[in-house]
């Protein structure tokens, strides 16, 4: 039993893992550029899976929930910068963070004056575990695993490869350079906005397959994600991703420990130490901002 | 009438001692406090404990803005160092994390069903009067000596070197002072008032749960703040008046419009918080009733 | 050389792949009049914020006062008697311009909250002498007149009198000044380096960072030059600008 659960409970941890690790992408791409660490990225997410669920009434399968889930996360995320974050760029970072509250309140607000506060699950059809030596593997975990990776090898092909990719690392190592550059400066800030608003779309709705789709599932993401930003340091994309599966490693493989109500505490304590020990993030040094 | 407008008086009075400590930490030393409800929360629990255990009232009043000011003290210093925004985060995921625990040791706060029955302020004291005008007169007296404290700190050589925090932690530390030392003393103390104000809330209540004390409390009290003018003192008073005409009036709202239901209610009060926030971070972040000028 | 100086050995700072500082080496009296110069990106700030600690240098050691300070803060080399500006200023813009310079008194009781409480008297006494002191530099800088303005309305000069103020008030040995005569116009550069050398008579050093070569040439005794993040030429100012190294630094910067 020992070690076959343990096994079973990191597998989940790194499934996890990967969902927090595109949610704290999404953070640290936002931090990077735009300068504050943006709480509304939960709730983007959350709009996601909901979007989701609304393309399986018309008989969509695990494509269509991702493809419209991830084209209205992102389309609101652009919507969003234009009309809040766009214009309280020249004012202290902190307005943009309490703004940013708000807006996570705000989109939590609609939808359950629409929907209401109930879990809901994907209509999927219900697919029997497979079992790899002590591991018991669903093949939808294999599937969110994957559009996991894709996604986030996606964002750092843009990042690396591309040229506006290449614009974007420049304008977060300067952000003196953003200004003098204007009109530049405003194409990077749209394609970093409907990345960020994708990564949480992705984030959302494979918690929404993984789980359930509910209207507080964002913001119960939001910290566990702060928290992996944080952790590999704020600003740096593949520390986002590095601390996003040791968050959700930590939080699997401490259930024994302190038991499930205490699990999303975890992330939290990590945090603590972590700041503790050392308040830069662990990868301090190649990080998007100095 | 006059009974349920004395009730409103005294969750107003509560909420302004909220308004109050916040308005020191960020309104006049610029610390982002976004676990205002997990102080409140640990005042509260405090001292329903502590009268129910049968020590009297002053007593839990005081332990409740111990514990709270003990609760902040080790957190304060940890993350004080930290920049602003990982400062704010953190607080936001304390106070989550407060009531995980509050939620979780059931032997000693009840768990998901919370605590039931406890005295209120004049059971308390042994008095045979109305609780709800003796909750009113104790909460105004607190809210009178925060006010008279606070404003005496703010004149002091101490309140110079917080608002020059405020103003620019780096030239702070040009001239040889630690800004971290007055940033953990003013936490700890705007959050011994945060725990004052939930000991009285318990007492006028008399039952607390874990439901009472969600993050949306918290952001109530920003939007309280940031309106009546962050760094002004009458602006957290003023501040917490609207927001409590807002509060009781959208039950009103629901006598005028029939067909919304008590959960549509919440959504939409949630909806107008968020709403408010980014409003006035947009184009009022002085405050309705602040001057240009006066961040 | 006394011990009382401003000793910079072998300071060495990079950025990522960029070596901003490679071993900076100078020494200049602590209580001398001295300016520094060099092109844009010579390092000249990253060299500022590692004397004052609010950088820490990759290598080499910063000595002051006859300590070694390489390891002290921010805070500690203040205490030490090493004051700084910043090059844009940085009043606290709510405070009064009397507020400004009443903050930065070393050493004040009432800045312990206990003591605020309960010793008001003693508090009060204290109070009085340090607004007499900063009344005294006020006068001195010519802000009086503003002295009940909240110093986010002063001119873009007068804010750099009111940090220069503000460093007085901690009785410091040295003030290194970050271009004091940055975005200030011809008259006021005219004041402050008036009263610059004023206070250099006093006895108190100066090490000024400025990109206005004719006006700090006319105010220093000594120039260093720093290019590409060494130092390039040290000496009397007419002589470092005549400097054909000097020259070619600062052509090659333009082109």
């Amino acid at each position: 039993m020992g070690s076959a659960y343990l096994i079973n409970l990191a597998f989940n941890g790194v499934i996890l893992g990967l969902i927090v690790a595109l949610a704290a992408l999404s953070i640290t791409l936002v931090f990077g550029i735009a300068r504050f660490p943006n709480a509304a990225t939960g709730d983007v997410a959350t709009v996601g899976a909901f979007a989701g669920l609304a393309v399986t009434a018309t008989g969509g399968g695990t494509a269509a929930i991702l493809g419209f889930g991830v084209l209205t996360a992102a389309g609101l995320s652009l919507l969003f910068y234009l009309i809040l974050f766009r214009g309280l760029a020249d004012k202290p970072p902190v307005a943009s963070l309490i703004a940013s509250i708000g807006l996570a309140f705000f989109v939590r607000a609609v939808l359950t004056f629409f929907v209401g506060h109930n879990q809901q699950v994907y209509p999927l059809p219900i697919v029997r575990a497979v079992p790899f030596g002590p591991l018991r593997v669903q093949p939808t975990d294999l599937q969110v695993i994957a559009v996991a990776v894709l996604a986030l090898a996606a964002v750092f092909a843009l990042l690396h490869l591309t040229a506006i990719g290449r614009r974007m690392r420049a304008v977060a190592d300067n952000p003196d350079l953003a200004r003098a550059s204007g009109i530049a400066a405003t194409r990077v800030l749209v394609v970093m906005w409907l990345c960020a608003g994708a990564l949480a779309g992705v984030s959302g709705t494979l918690l929404g397959i993984k789980t359930v789709v509910s209207p507080e599932m964002g913001w119960d993401l939001l910290m566990p994600a702060f928290a992996a930003t944080i952790l590999g340091t704020i600003g740096n994309p593949v520390g986002a991703v590095l601390g996003g599966l040791l968050i959700g490693l930590a939080q699997e493989l401490s259930t024994p420990i302190v038991g499930f109500t205490y699990k999303i505490g975890v992330g939290f304590l990590v945090l603590l130490l972590m700041l503790l020990v050392r308040p830069q993030g662990l990868f301090a040094g190649n990080a998007l901002v100095r | 009438m006059e009974a349920y407008l004395l009730a409103v008086a005294v969750i107003a009075l509560i909420y302004t001692l909220l308004t109050l400590g916040l308005n020191l930490q960020y309104g006049f030393t610029g610390l982002i406090n976004f676990g205002v409800v997990g102080f409140f929360a640990i005042g509260a629990y405090t001292s329903g404990l502590t009268v129910l255990a049968g020590w009297p009232l002053p007593v839990g009043l005081l332990l409740a803005a111990l514990a709270a000011a003990l609760a902040s003290w080790p957190v304060g210093l940890l993350s004080l160092r930290l920049r602003i925004e990982y400062f704010a985060i953190v607080m936001l995921g304390y106070a989550e994390t407060i009531r995980l625990v509050v939620t979780s040791e059931s032997w000693l706060t009840g768990g998901v069903r919370g605590i039931a029955g406890i005295p209120s302020t004049s059971a308390a004291l042994g008095l045979q009067a109305d609780p709800t005008l003796v909750t009113f007169a104790i909460t105004l007296a607190a809210v009178v000596a925060v006010i008279l404290v606070t404003r005496h700190l703010i004149a002091s050589p101490f309140g110079r070197v917080i608002r020059a925090i405020r103003d620019d932690e780096d030239a702070v530390r040009a001239l040889g002072k630690h800004p971290g030392r007055f940033k953990v003393t003013v936490f700890v103390l705007g959050n011994a008032v945060a725990g004052l104000a939930g000991a009285l809330y318990a007492h006028y209540i008399t039952y607390i749960s874990p439901d009472q004390f969600v993050s949306l409390l918290t952001f109530y009290i920003w939007v309280a703040m940031i309106m009546g003018g962050a760094g002004r003192i009458g602006g957290a008073v003023v501040g917490t008046v609207v927001l409590m005409v807002f509060v009781e009036g959208s039950r009103f709202v629901r006598d005028v419009m029939p067909g919304v239901a008590e959960v549509e209610m919440s959504s939409i009060r949630l909806g107008v918080i968020g709403l408010a926030l980014m409003l006035l971070m947009r184009f009022r972040p002085q405050g309705i009733l602040g001057t240009k000028g006066n961040p | 050389m006394s011990t009382a100086e401003l000793a910079v050995t072998g300071v060495q700072k990079r950025f990522g792949g960029v070596t901003v500082l490679d071993g900076v080496e100078f020494s200049c009296p602590a209580d001398g009049l001295s300016g520094m110069i060099g092109p844009n990106g010579a390092g000249k700030s990253t060299l500022f914020a590692i004397i004052t600690g609010f950088q820490a240098g990759d290598e080499g050691r910063i000595r002051f006062a006859g300590r070694d300070v390489t390891g002290l803060s921010a805070v500690e080399r203040v205490h030490l008697g090493l004051g700084r500006t910043f090059q844009v200023p940085r009043e606290f813009g709510s405070l009064s311009v009397r507020e400004n310079l009443m903050a930065a008194a070393p050493g004040q009781s009432g800045e312990n909250l206990l003591a605020a409480f309960l010793h008001p008297g003693r508090v009060r006494a204290e109070e009085a002498a340090i607004r007499e002191r900063a009344d005294a530099w006020l006068a001195f800088l010519n802000l009086a007149q503003v002295a009940d303005t909240p110093a986010g309305r002063l001119s873009g000069g007068q804010r750099k009198l009111l940090e220069l103020g503000r460093v007085l008030m901690l009785e410091p040995k040295m003030i290194l000044l970050d271009e004091p005569f940055a975005g200030v116009n011809p008259v006021l550069i005219g004041e402050i380096a008036g009263r610059i050398r004023e206070l250099s008579a006093r006895g108190i050093g100066f090490l000024i960072v400025e990109h206005n070569l004719a006006a700090l040439a006319a105010l220093v005794n000594h120039m260093f030059v720093i290019d590409r993040g060494r130092l390039l030429a040290e000496g009397a100012p007419a002589a470092v600008l005549a400097d054909p190294a000097v020259r070619e630094a600062y052509m090659g910067g333009a082109a």
